[in-house]
């Protein structure tokens, strides 16, 4: 299957992996970086003439960070799911979304960078971390800087990186006061694809107004996205049964569904509904709310 | 082609491999005779070529042979030891578990890595961790039972069963 592959390099630092990514690109035909090899080997790209793989970094951790967490690029799916500080984090959503990674043998193998490099529509801890307002840190010749992820996703299978290197995911510390948040998955099993998924968080201030919303869906449009209307919807209100069936009718208009083996546009839209739904009833009463 | 040359060990033992840049784990494996490794859909899904990294179960299928390199891998052939069976092994057998045994070894490889990492599993954490195997004669009510089966009949919960026997 990779019978044409010519040349197979294992770096163990970052600088390395950067240096030999652009020495074979200068060299000529295509190429790429591996971590897992969940998606690549799956894609099937009998074009790959190297592998630059980046299973040797040290890039597997979680860290406290000033004002958040850091996780590393090539954390693995299992290692998120089981992390304490990510359990106690946002009512542990992206510990949950992991855990939906496929099988145990996949969530061993795939890594927090690949999922969000392979920029699947379905990717599934995209919700959660652009309801968690997360940034990624990536690097390559032109030098270190961090976006937010909302930023980082240009298209399926599409990002922000050209050949630069992902390296570090950052969440924020969540806001102070009464938050609760909320992951969401639509499989057939929750270790499938996701149909649709989604993510909300929101912050009540004393009187169960919302102060802050965040709204994030998946495999509805070609990248992951905040419904930032219904997100704005949200906020300023109280969070009751008619905001949350407002917010969530206005999420699944922002959404721009295709038809798939998965599922058709028409229901996509509707499960989006359904799921934004779901995913506000669930933040309301893990905030202590009766809706 | 430019050959690499990676050390893995092998169910205790070192090995050193020649392969090629994008040979795939799985099929490494089976060339050098690890058959109980088998091939089944080779995109992630059935699990039938699991094997234990470093203690945990991958898909063999969706890993370059390369990232093996100086990791200790475990096939159903190196569960046994000699003539004597894993207990998992045995409760398979005494729970009529196997059917045409096409999906066994990957079910025996992750029951194993999960009883060590959790012997007193639940029904649900068995399902699950089962869940990554199909079966396609679909076979799954005997192997959760004989995986349960065979977490009761480790030293532990033997002991306990012991001094309970014993008042």
């Amino acid at each position: 299957m990779f019978d044409r592959i010519r040349a197979f390099h294992r770096p163990t630092t970052v600088a390395q992996a950067l240096r030999l990514f652009e020495a074979e690109r200068r060299r000529g035909g295509r190429g790429r970086f591996l971590a897992g090899g969940t998606d690549l080997v799956v894609q099937r790209d009998r074009t790959l003439r190297w592998l630059v793989d980046l299973t040797c970094l040290p890039l597997g951790y979680v860290r406290r960070v000033h004002g958040g967490w850091a996780i590393g690029a090539t954390t693995h799916m299992t290692e998120i799911e089981h992390s304490k500080p990510l359990l106690a984090l946002a009512d542990g959503i992206l510990a949950e979304a992991a855990g939906t990674c496929g099988s145990q043998q996949i969530r061993n193998m795939a890594t927090i960078g690949g999922n969000l490099a392979n920029a699947s529509p379905a990717c599934d801890l995209a919700p959660p971390l652009l309801a968690l307002d997360a940034s990624v840190v990536i690097t390559g010749p032109g030098g270190r800087r961090a976006m937010p992820l909302d930023r980082f996703f240009k298209g399926v299978h599409r990002t922000a990186l050209n050949g630069a290197l992902l390296v570090e995911i950052v969440v924020p510390a969540p806001p102070r006061g009464k938050a609760a948040w909320s992951y969401q998955k639509l499989g057939r099993l929750q270790s499938d694809i996701a149909v649709v998924n989604a993510s909300a968080g929101v912050v009540l201030d004393g009187r169960g107004f919302c102060t802050r919303a965040r709204i994030a869906l998946g495999a509805v449009a070609p990248t992951p996205l905040r419904a930032r209307r219904a997100e704005a919807l949200l906020e300023g209100r109280r969070l009751d049964r008619a905001a949350i069936d407002a917010a969530a009718e206005r999420a699944a208009a922002e959404a721009k569904p295709v038809s798939d083996v998965r599922g058709t546009a028409a229901y996509r839209r509707a499960m989006c509904r359904v799921l934004v739904t779901r995913a506000l009833e669930e933040c309301g009463h893990r905030a202590g709310r009766s809706l | 082609m430019s050959d690499l040359v990676i050390h893995v060990t092998v169910n205790g033992d070192a090995r050193p491999w020649r392969i090629e840049p994008g040979d795939l784990l799985l099929d490494v494996l089976r060339r050098e005779g690890y058959w109980g490794v088998k091939r089944g859909c080779e995109t992630g899904e059935c699990g039938a070529c699991a094997v234990l990294l470093d203690g945990e179960p991958i898909n063999s299928c969706l890993m370059f042979a390369a990232q093996a390199d100086g990791r200790e891998l475990l096939t159903i052939e190196g569960v046994a030891q000699g003539e004597k069976l894993h207990p998992v092994q045995e409760a398979f057998l005494d729970h009529g578990a196997v059917q045409c045994g096409y999906c066994t070894p990957a079910m025996v490889l992750c029951a194993k890595a999960l009883l060590e990492r959790s012997p007193a599993p639940t029904e649900a954490e068995v399902r699950e961790m089962l869940s990554g195997v199909l079966c396609r004669c679909t076979g799954y009510k005997k192997p959760v039972e004989a995986v349960l089966a065979a977490a009761k009949a480790a030293p532990k919960a033997r002991g306990k069963t012991a001094r309970r026997a014993a008042r």
